[in-house]
Parts: structure tokens; sequence; C-alpha cells
């Protein structure tokens, strides 16, 4: 089941290896380094004495891990013995204490080995030579002392980023990258793609998933390879690691699946920032198929932003319609409203928003590119103007906002400012992250509101605009909608928030006139930020108790579970930390996520 | 090793436990709060930011009808660190914040704030080919940018820049360190850094660099300008 190997191929790419095979199947005892439960990285064989006579089976190791009680590395070394020596069988005195061979025990360097403490096992080794001149180590021993500060240069290069000492590191002690050592075949790997080598970096992964037997080791070394590899060799990587020297009871679909999950999210990304047409047609109906098998409704939206884009409002509504039948959201019905209205069905448009309106402020606004909140002078020309969506409805309606800007900025010229018209340009301008510009578009529509003459129905949500905020609409038994005044005061706030702004709306949120949801919201959204701040202060506590107040008013988002898992971490509540991590990571694995993972994994289990 | 010996009378002892006592107190003063050892950590990180008059600003723009002041924020980070963010108007429909970003890296004033410095909030060189062209592809997306090959020269000295540019509009990134202590800072100011990042409608590269031209730093103490140093 384990698989001996060794990378030092890739280390002396252009020299020929003398007895390299041998080395890498003597690797091969330990290669569980990232298995739970062991507490070292140092694997093969410890052990006392000399190397055993040529064919004769050395049970060294075997022994010392039944004596410490190893159940899995003994495993694993019985394995590794059975493959030299196919008629070998385990001795029947296994747990039986054995003479030392040379009158000194071993053990002891070995523990201080195990528990990487190399410099106290070379010092205590020497003073075991003072005291018995005639004893000698094993060479094992030295071999794994060699091994374990080899490792130990590679790590430090590669944590200072000195790339061409991790690679030479790596080629003087060839043993110490390999299958049982992971860590430091990622850290080559890594090195050689940060010094250009990109071949020699392919190269390397490539070993490792196609030597390395455990499913999960490939999985992690394809994900690791994402951030230096092209999607070509990545997928190649993938292929071969789902096919190459399977290993019984390992299940290689989780292979496959990692570069699924790439893929989706880098296509996704991709269609997120891409111009209409720039996706070619195979990647689109890759991206199509992959959406539809996992029935991912994020990426079913990120589809629907595509397709609305680029005016193709009856496939954006189809995808629409789906991420809203696999999830329902706000964010899913949002798009479709836009999608309909694009479509010139405001019916149906109205019709989708209708289980969020009033409770989401995304769909209020998208409702707003359906039924304007026009003054007499909006851009569609008046209450008389006819049916059919405007310029600017059709602007926000493909997310364009520059050319709502462009578009508000000439009706004024034209036709001077209205609050509502103002409003909208604060909305634009947020959209184009100008948080300035929005907060004093926001303020300029709140002076203009209270100066516009009172006119029913002159806005969507029927408020006289001369009173605007003067009315409750809690007390008056109307449903919480936010009146126009309320709506500037949440552009603002959103503004004030997008400026980095905590202090002051802090301050200013209990004045400020909001409805209870638009409150929540922002006092969410601060305390959010306040949470990040703490964690850069390194107030853990304080992060935790941030975090537990905002989730009484909104869901936890993943971003800040990944917060709460640092903070947890940090406050040495590993188990709790492991436990945030991977519950973020099993409903969708992001490089964030996989991080914290494995941070959290490998402090338990001291698997550095 | 020779140790000299001393004789131990009972004040000796005294005076010894008195000054282990007196130790220790320190010690214990040194890790708990009332030292400060919670707010001095704390102040190595920024603030958040705080609106501010653009009167309060250290620095003055000259009048622009196309980039008036918007608003005005500053936070600090540490003790020795300054930022000021000024958002201009931006007469284009493109994304991004026009903007001027002042920081004011000044002495520490005391053994401990030297001995504990937050992490210095802008990079020396401000600027790599790469971490710019990152920043342009950031600020100034889908349009044409070019490093200027020429540093242009303000009241402070040179700076350089680069433009960026579409069908209709044109974008500049200034930048500029100023670190001449011995002549045209004040001793107590180690540096000041200047981002400019402004849109404009039009391909008038000039009219965009304008106001970081002739901007006037007023900072409490004296800067003197180029000119000034002119018969030094």
């Amino acid at each position: 089941m384990t698989r001996p190997l060794l990378l030092s191929a890739l280390i002396l790419a252009a020299t020929a290896i003398g007895g390299g095979s041998d080395a890498w199947a003597q690797s091969n005892g330990g290669a569980r380094a990232l298995a739970p439960g062991v507490k070292v990285e140092v694997a093969p064989a410890p052990g006392s004495g000399s190397a055993p006579a040529a064919g004769k089976v050395d049970e060294t190791a075997l022994r010392y891990y039944a004596r410490i009680g190893d159940g899995e590395r003994m495993e694993a070394e019985i394995a590794r013995l059975r493959a030299l020596d196919p008629g070998w069988e385990p001795p029947k005195d296994l747990f039986a204490p054995q003479p030392a061979a040379t009158g000194v025990d071993e053990s002891p360097f070995w523990s201080l080995l195990s528990a990487g403490k190399v410099a106290e096992a070379r010092a205590a080794i020497a003073e075991q030579r003072r005291k018995s001149p005639s004893w000698q180590p094993s060479d094992k021993l030295l071999q794994e002392l060699d091994l374990a500060e080899s490792a130990g240069r590679i790590r430090s290069a590669s944590d200072t980023k000195r790339w061409q000492e991790v690679v030479d590191a790596a080629a003087a002690q060839p043993e110490a990258v390999a299958c049982n050592r992971l860590d430091n075949a990622w850290r080559l790997a890594e090195a050689y793609a940060e010094l250009k080598q990109t071949d020699r970096a392919f190269d390397t992964y490539k070993t490792i998933v196609t030597t390395c037997p455990k499913a999960k080791e490939r999985r992690d070394t394809i994900f690791k390879a994402s951030r230096h590899l092209s999607p070509e060799r990545l997928r190649e990587l993938s292929a071969l690691g789902a096919t190459a020297n399977p290993a019984t009871g390992e299940d290689y679909s989780a292979v496959r699946s990692a570069e699924a999950e790439l893929e989706t999210g880098r296509l996704l990304e991709r269609l997120g920032n891409a111009k209409p047409g720039a996706l070619s047609a195979a990647d689109l109906s890759r991206v199509q198929g992959i959406v539809r098998d996992k029935q991912d409704a994020d990426g079913a939206i990120a589809l629907g932003w595509y397709f609305q884009k680029q005016k193709n409002f009856a496939e954006a509504q189809g995808w629409f319609t789906q991420a809203n039948e696999w999830t329902p959201s706000d964010k899913a019905a949002e798009g479709l409203v836009l999608a309909y209205n694009g479509l010139g069905d405001k019916a149906q448009a109205r019709a989708a928003a209708a289980p969020w309106k009033g409770k989401s402020s995304r769909i209020d606004q998208a409702l707003k590119a359906v039924d304007p909140p026009r003054g007499p002078a909006g851009p569609g020309g008046g209450r008389s103007a006819p049916q059919g969506p405007s310029e600017l409805d059709r602007a926000l309606a493909r997310h364009d906002f520059a050319a709502c800007i462009s578009i508000i900025r000439g009706t004024i010229a034209k036709s001077g400012p209205t609050a509502a018209l103002l409003q909208q340009r604060g909305w634009c301008l947020l959209e184009l992250k100008r948080p300035s510009e929005a907060e004093a578009a926001f303020a300029e529509a709140q002076t203009l509101a209270a100066r516009e003459p009172a006119k029913g129905g002159a806005s969507a949500t029927g408020t006289a605009p001369g009173k605007a905020g003067s009315r409750s609409p809690a007390a008056s038994g109307l449903p919480q909608t936010a009146t126009p005044a309320q709506e500037n005061a949440y552009g603002q706030a959103i503004a004030r928030l997008a400026t980095g702004d905590v202090t002051g709306l802090t301050r200013d949120l209990p004045r400020a006139n909001l409805t209870a949801t638009q409150r929540a919201e922002i006092r969410a959204s601060l305390m959010a930020t306040e949470a990040g701040r703490a964690l850069e202060d390194k107030r853990y506590n304080d992060v935790l108790r941030l975090l537990d107040a905002r989730k009484e008013l909104e869901p936890e988002p993943r971003n800040l579970g990944i917060v709460r898992g640092w903070a947890l971490y940090n406050l040495m509540r590993f188990d709790e930390a492991y436990v945030q991590f991977k519950s973020i990571d099993d409903r969708l694995s992001t490089e964030e996520s996989r991080e914290g993972l494995s941070t959290a994994w490998k402090t338990i289990y001291h698997d550095w | 090793m020779a140790v000299m010996e001393m004789a131990v009378t009972p004040f000796h002892r005294t005076a010894g436990r008195a000054a282990l006592w007196a130790a220790l107190a320190a010690a214990t003063l040194l890790t708990s709060g009332c030292a400060g050892w919670v707010r001095d950590n704390l102040t190595q990180s920024a603030t958040p930011w705080r609106r501010i008059q653009p009167a309060a600003l250290p620095v003055t723009l000259p009048d622009s009808r196309d980039f008036p002041i918007v608003a005005a924020r500053m936070r600090d980070t540490g003790t020795v660190y300054k930022t000021y963010n000024v958002a201009l108007g931006n007469p284009t429909s493109l994304a991004g914040e026009n903007r001027l970003t002042v920081d004011v890296q000044t002495l520490p004033d005391s053994l401990f704030g030297a001995l504990v410095q937050p992490p210095r909030v802008f990079p020396v060189p401000l600027y790599t080919m790469e971490t710019l062209t990152a920043t342009t592809r950031r600020e100034f997306p889908d349009m044409k940018v070019k490093v200027a090959d020429i540093a242009r020269r303000n009241r402070y000295g040179d700076y350089d820049y680069a433009t960026a540019q579409d069908a209709e509009n044109s974008c500049v990134l200034a930048w500029q360190l100023i670190t001449d202590h011995k002549r045209m800072l004040p001793e107590r100011i180690e540096a000041v850094r200047l981002e400019y990042r402004v849109c404009g409608v039009g391909s008038n590269i000039r009219a965009l660099l304008a106001p970081f031209d002739g901007l006037t730093l007023t900072l409490p103490e004296t800067i003197l300008e180029v000119q000034d140093l002119g018969g030094l």
C-alpha cells in the first residue's frame, strides 16, 4: 500500500542516479507523513545496532514501532518489509523486549529525534560516546539525523523565500524529499516555480501524484500546484494522479474532483471578469456542464450575469431561474428580475421580486430598473413616457454602471437634478468603487428630497418626498419598506462603510433614519469590519465576541467563518479551529479554507 | 573563574532583597497592562479612517473645477505614520476614485517608539516594474498604460508617473518620495510619500497633472521647496 519514492531524480535532474531506486525503496516505510496521529516527521526505520546483513530483513524499525505502540507505522513497516521479501513473516516475539545488541539503548536518541530535537539528539549521542568510547551510533540513526537537518534547512530556506537554497538543500540530501516528507517535496516544487523553472516544478508535482499512494496527498498536491501551473498542466497532473500507480483501498475520485473544483473556480472567475464573448465556446460549454452537474447556484448566477452583460436576456433568465430553483436567494432573484426586465416582461420581473421585496436592498434596487422612481423630469421622460425600459433602465439591467453615470449626467444637464436621479447616481458610483462621490450624491439627494414638492405616487414607495423619513412604516402597520429618505441614509451608510469610516458611522448609526433591516445590515457590516481589525490587533477574544454578536443579526458568511477559525486557532483552541475550517472546506474548498484546515491539522498532529 | 568574595552583612541582605523585590515588581508591571503593554501593542496597527475637514489636510491643492476635494480622511499607524487620503472629483464614468494620498513618516519621539515601530506603510522603492504593472492594471483596467520615461518636477522635486488612455478618457498615476531631510524636510519628519491618481475626460495629461504640480505641503513644520533651495 505504500510506495517507494524519492524525488532525487528531479533534484539531480541532469545526474544519473546511481542506486536511486534503492534509495526510493528505503523511503517507503513511513509514507504516512500526513496521516493523523503521526507526530514526527522522521519516518523510516529507527532502531539500534548496525545494518542487517545482506539478504536479511532489518526488523529494528518494526520492533521500535511495536515498542512505542505506533500501530499505524508498524503496519506500514510490515507492508514494506513484505514488499522487500515476500517470504518474510513478522516475528512472533515482536512485542517482547529485545536485548540491546551493543549494550547501548538508542531509544532516547530516537525519542529526541522524533520530537524534532535534532541538536539535542546529536549532543546526547556525543555524551554517550564520551561515556562509551567504543560505541558507535547505528548508521540508520545518523542517516535520520542528517535527513532531519536537511529537512530543517529546506523549511527554513523556503520560509524565507531563498528558493535556490531550497533546491540546493534538497540536492544535497535527496532522501529528505519523499512521500513521507511531502511538505519538503511541495516546498521544492514551489522553489522551482519561484525560480521560473516551471518544467521542474511540474516534474516534481508529477512525481508526487504518480508515486505517493494516498489520494488525499495527491489531491492536496494538485491544489498546491494550482498556484504555479497552467490549467493544461494541472489537467494533465490530475489525470495522472487519478490513474497512475493506484494503491489498494484508495479512492482517487477525489483527485479528479480537485481538478474539477479548480477548473470551475477558474472559469467562474473568468466569467465574472469576462467581456461579452470573451470565453471560448468550449470553455463556456465546460463551465455550463460543471455548474449543471454540481447544481452550483453561485455558478449559475455567474453564468446568468455573463449572459446578461451580453444582453442575452433569455439565456440569463434561464440561468437565474435555475439558480433560484437550486438555492433560492435574493442574488438569484435580483438577476431574474433584471433579466425579465431586459426581456420587457415587467410582470414576471415583479413576480420574481415579490418574495424578497422590502426584505432585500438588492431586490429593492433591482425593482427600480423595473419601476424607476421618476421625478417630473426623470430620465424616462416623466409619467407619460411610453412603456418599455428607458435608456437608464437598460444600462442598469446590463449592470453597465459607467453608462448609468453618463446617462444621469446627461439628464441632469438637460433637465436638472432630481432626488431620485441623484440617489440612482449614488448607487451607480458605489458600484464603480467611488464611495466618496456616492456619499456626496446620497447627501445631495437627501437635501433635494426635502425640497421637492410632495407628489402622490412620485416614488416607488409612495411616500411623500417632502415628508420623507418622518413616517414610521412599522408604526403605521405597513411592511418595513424604506422611504426615499431612508434609502438615501442607507446609501450614505454603505458609502461610508466602503470608505472605511467605521468610527464615524458607528457614532452616527443610532441617529440615522434607517429601517430596522437596514440598521441591522449596517450594524452587521460594522461588526464584521471591527472583527477584522481585532484579528489584526491580535485581540482574538474580541473577534469571537464580535462575530457571535454579528451572527445574531445575519448568518455568517464564509470569509468571516475563516476569520473565526483563525481567532480560535490563535487562542490555541486548535480542535475547534479545525472543526470550523473543516465545516467551511467541506461546503466549498478554497485556498483560504484549505490553508486554515491544513495549518490546524498540522498543529494538532505536530506534522510540520 | 575567579569570583570576588563579598561580606554579606544584614544590611546587604536587606538591600539585596529590596532590589530583588523592586526588580520583580518592575517585571510584573512591565508584563501587565499597567505598563501599557496592550496599548503599545495595539498602536502598531492602523486606526480606522476618520473624516477630516479639507482645511485640516497637510496639503493645499490648486482650485480645480474638474477635481474638487470631495472628502478628506486620515488615519494613524503607530505613532510614526499619518496617512491622509483626499478623494477628488471624477468627471469620467470610469471606475475608481480620483485621489491624492499623503503619508507622513515622523521620527519616533521616545526610545520605546524607536524600538517598537510599525511596519512601513509604503514600500521603498515605491514601485518596481512588477508592482507598478499590477497597480496600473488594477487602477486602469482595459486602458493603454505607459510609464513616462522622463520624470516631472513639482515644488518638492522630481516625481515619476504613468499614464493610461482609452478612446474618451485619460488617467495618471504619479508618485513621489521626499526624503531629503537634511535640506528639505524638518528634523522631525523622516519622509513624505505622495501618490496621486486622477482620471479625466480627454487626452490632456498636463491638465491631469496640474494639481499635483501645483500642490503645496502645509505640514506643521516648515518644509522647504525646491526653489527655496536654489540659493543654498
